[in-house]
């Protein structure tokens, strides 16, 4: 009989293309990156210089920096959770045997779809400071504000505008995943435990969350990795502002590379997220291990 | 008499609790149904919006109270959008990445998902493990080196340049959805036909394939939507705004072309997102099937 394995050649044309972009524009761009985070490179630099430390130096001094990382740290874990929770609440409401399933899926999943750039638009069209903007008319039909309010000019709203606007977005994804995991879920396991007189709550926190806990825990990780990426909308809406409020990690890189056009700074930024999310993820598959065994 | 007067009296009762229990669980499907509903309102009310504003006239846009149906709708806003010769223009490029950088994408994920899938080799975990940690490399930081790479392979302000861009960012995903369609398949119609002397590439490009054809939809769909949501690369690596894609295209000029004309913006944004919705909308059984696999089984 035939046996793949002995193919040697066959296995390494199969990886090769994939093999050579990742290479050349994965591989290299990586560790590249940590080189030219201990020089001056600069478009502007006639000769790159190796300058040790000195680019992490200037970051650790630099106030923007940890402001930066504070609203990093702040806006996406706030707006993952919210996108976590309304998800898995809104999977367990679909999964309670109603009719339209299918239907309620996949009108929730449209969201997903909506590009970030319509996003940034949107949300300046609906955080819209006159009391025609249709947040200000709502709030203020309900009695929550007196006068219509300029949010994505006032530090405190904008961050919870992105906020929003991250949760939003991410919602159908989480509800999608959270779905299928649920369906997964023995039915024999649950029906036994109502026969013994067991409440609802009771089985969602004691039965079904811990078989879901692996999946979700690797959900909650995959999107806090993306959503550290994702930038559309603080580029294009606040532009990072007010007062540097929505300056978060993967704008405040590319504005370090590209606009003041510092290599060498950004690359130092670009290992500190790097080793971030490294360790964040070390310790999220050290979680999900935990509750195999 | 009375025996028979007892067993009625305790029927009824009986029929009355199982009256107040049916009316108990109807009242709470009813509440589910309410609840479901609500939330898919409440989460499509942004998009909602857009449409609204997207067939006002300025009247009804900036009319106070703010209106959900506009007292004179219009498609001329959105008639406009395809007057523009720049929206079509970005809107061109952008299907025309999305297109190649589906197959250039899905064609290399598919050989390393299946070579992953066939192959039990040590090595497949740690290929496994880089593709997965690269969604979490930091893309700005890397776009340096990308940059200078495009410099000297004189890919800037091509399309070309987008095409690998994107690629990189989608070919994790790609494997992962596709590598889950690859195990289904069982390996004794590939021992079949390579018994009957066909090749293991032809194998693999007229056996495997178009038996992961829901798989291959499945991430050419991911991809594609990726890509047109895609706004970093065309900003950074297109300087010709005659070569840029959507979102690059629209940040760039949005601010200043379109001041406070919101029912234009909106009708924009709804152009925009019309074309990757209806994709969706058309594939969104193999689409959804694809991602939930991977996912269940990862």
């Amino acid at each position: 009989m035939h046996d793949f394995r002995k193919s040697r050649l066959f296995y390494f044309a199969l990886i090769a293309p994939a093999f050579g972009i990742s290479a050349l524009l994965i591989f290299y761009p990586l560790i590249n990156g940590i080189r030219l985070s201990f020089t001056n490179s600069s478009p502007f630099q006639q000769v790159e210089q190796f300058i040790g430390l000195e680019n992490y130096q200037y970051m650790v001094t630099d106030p923007l920096f940890w402001t930066m990382l504070k609203n990093t740290f702040f806006i996406v874990f706030t707006s993952t959770t919210i996108g976590a929770v309304a998800g898995y609440l809104l999977a367990l409401l679909l999964n309670s045997g109603i009719k339209g399933l299918s239907f309620f899926r996949a009108a929730i999943f449209q969201v997903w779809v909506v590009p970030w750039i319509v996003v940034s638009i949107l949300w300046g069209w609906l955080f819209s400071s006159f009391d025609f903007g249709i947040v200000n008319y709502l709030l203020e039909a309900f009695g929550f504000i007196d006068e219509p309010q300029n949010f994505l000019f006032n530090s405190r709203f904008s961050q919870w505008a992105v906020i929003l606007a991250y949760a939003w977005r991410m919602i159908p994804f989480m509800m999608v995943i959270s779905l299928a995991a649920l369906q997964q879920v023995p039915t024999e396991v649950v029906e036994a435990a109502k026969i013994d007189g067991a409440s609802y709550i009771r089985i969602q926190t004691a039965i079904v969350l811990p078989i879901l806990r692996n999946i979700l825990l690797v959900m909650y990780l995959l999107q806090i990795v993306k959503s550290l990426q994702e930038l559309t909308m603080v580029f294009t809406l606040t532009g990072g502002g007010p007062v540097n409020s929505t300056m978060v990690i993967s704008l405040y890189t590319y504005k370090t590379a590209f606009e003041t056009w510092d290599f060498g700074l950004a690359s130092a930024i670009g290992v500190i997220w790097l080793i971030g999310a490294v360790i964040f993820s070390f310790w999220f598959m050290r979680l999900s291990k935990g509750a195999l065994t | 008499m009375s025996e028979i007067s007892g067993l009625k009296k305790t029927n009824q009762v009986g029929n009355r609790a199982i009256d107040v229990a049916r009316l108990n669980r109807l009242l709470a499907k009813g509440m589910l149904y309410f609840v479901a509903v609500g939330s898919v309102v409440i989460l499509l009310s942004p998009i909602v919006w857009m449409l609204s504003t997207a067939i006002k006239t300025p009247s009804d846009v900036f009319a106070y109270p703010p209106m959900l149906i506009p007292e004179k709708p219009t498609f001329d806003n959105l008639a406009a959008q395809f007057s523009n010769g720049k929206v079509l223009r970005f809107m061109f490029n952008s299907a025309w990445v999305g297109v190649l950088t589906a197959i250039v994408s899905c064609g290399s994920a598919a050989g390393v998902a299946y070579a992953l899938s066939r192959y039990k080799l040590i090595a497949n975990q740690y290929i496994l493990l880089f593709f997965m940690s690269a969604m979490a490399f930091p893309l700005p930081m890397m776009m340096i080196s990308m940059y200078s790479i495009f410099v000297d392979l004189s890919l800037l302000n091509t399309y070309w340049s987008l095409v690998l861009g994107h690629t990189i960012v989608t070919m994790p995903v790609a494997v992962w959805i596709l590598k889950n369609f690859f195990d289904q398949i069982p390996i004794e119609i590939e021992e079949a036909a390579f018994v009957d002397g066909a090749s293991r590439f032809q194998i693999f490009i007229h056996v495997v394939l178009p038996m992961t054809r829901p798989g291959l939809a499945a991430s050419a769909i991911y991809v594609f939507i990726t890509s047109w949501n895609e706004m970093l690369f065309g900003l950074t690596f297109i300087s010709d705004s005659e070569m840029r894609p959507l979102p690059s295209g629209i940040s760039a000029m949005f601010l200043s072309d379109f001041q406070g004309d919101w029912q234009n913006l909106m009708a924009m944004a709804t152009v925009v997102s019309i074309p990757v919705m209806l994709i969706f909308f058309l594939f969104q059984k193999s689409f959804l099937k694809g991602v939930t696999a991977g996912a269940l089984k990862g």
